[in-house]
């Protein structure tokens, strides 16, 4: 991860951003350092400006993901060790098994081709991952409003959504593939 | 990324793959997930008369290493007795899958996932104990 992709594009560190001024950003920046700008400029310099065209592209690919977004923000509010791999917190029993009826739900739909079934997986995983995101999204950015002291827990306590978010997503991408296997693309 | 000749056989051919009945009292299910990356893990066994893991099953959606764990875990689980399922280590799982760094997770869970399902068993073995 680049040391600070909100920084890099010129944004304020939050979960809700403006989607077009920071691609807009992204586009001003990438045109500034593309080599075609670099003539003239000395080997270095160019050097200098392919590396920070490199840190602009990745800082936007990680800003434009809500996930990767999300753990960024956690990452640089000093929770670094606590998000990705095993670090994170097991998820509910609960939770475990209301994902595991509907991947098994949606494998089902998608061995005897049940377009219908499917797309009722689609829907659903959609609208799961809007909720949660637009849950995670006011949490996020309330916990970084916060005095220091209270920030910190406060992040930490939206690790568990990100968790979800990432199911949820998972859910939406493995349902549109079985949607366009049925579809024949 | 590569995977091992071994992640690859159990991904193609996943051994065990399938439910046991879960409300069965010689059943224990343990279910497992790793939220970074969004895999579900259902590992359950069948304890026999004599006290041995009589049948394995699993039920993964994840990376190919991680239905490898699990496959190669429930392989691993039967005819042991439970505390020598208990005494599976996730290394063991890596170095026979030949796994690499990044999906060592992949293993941790598989031995989480063994763990529990013989937590539940044995809650469920004491819970009938104390009823009768």
């Amino acid at each position: 991860m680049p040391a600070d992709p909100f920084e890099r594009l010129g944004i304020p560190r939050r979960f809700a951003i403006d989607r077009r001024e920071a691609e807009e950003k992204h586009l001003a920046l990438s045109r500034a350092l593309h080599p075609d700008k670099q003539v003239g400029a000395s080997p270095p310099e160019r050097r200098a400006a392919l590396s920070l065209a490199i840190e602009v592209n990745e800082a936007w690919r990680v800003v434009r993901d809500p996930i990767k977004r999300a753990e960024a923000i956690l990452q640089l509010s000093g929770l670094e060790g606590e998000v990705g791999e095993t670090r994170e917190p097991k998820p509910s029993g609960g939770f475990l098994m209301e994902v595991m009826e509907s991947r098994e739900a949606l494998e089902e739909a998608r061995a005897s081709k049940e377009r219908a079934a499917v797309e009722a997986v689609v829907v659903s995983a959609k609208k799961q991952r809007e909720d949660v995101e637009g849950e995670l999204a006011s949490r996020l950015d309330a916990a970084l409003a916060l005095p220091e002291v209270e920030r910190l827990p406060a992040l930490r306590a939206t690790i568990p959504l990100l968790g979800r978010l990432r199911y949820a997503a998972r859910l939406l991408s493995e349902a549109n593939t079985a949607r366009d296997e049925i579809d024949g693309f | 990324m590569a995977y091992s000749e071994k992640v690859i056989d159990h991904t193609e051919n996943p051994r065990n793959v399938g439910t046991l009945d879960k409300n069965d009292d010689a059943v224990g299910t343990g279910l497992v997930g790793a939220p970074a990356c969004g895999d579900v893990m259902r590992l359950q066994i069948k304890v026999g008369d004599d006290g041995k893991i009589a049948d394995a099953k699993f039920k993964t959606f994840g990376c190919g290493s991680a239905i490898a764990s699990s496959s190669l875990a429930t392989e691993w689980l039967k005819g042991k007795s439970l505390d020598e399922a208990e005494a599976i280590k996730n290394t063991q799982i890596v170095e026979e899958l030949n796994l690499p760094p990044v999906k060592i997770h992949c293993s941790v869970l598989a031995e989480d996932a063994i763990k529990s399902a013989i937590a539940d068993y044995r809650a469920k073995q004491a819970a009938r104990k104390s009823a009768t």
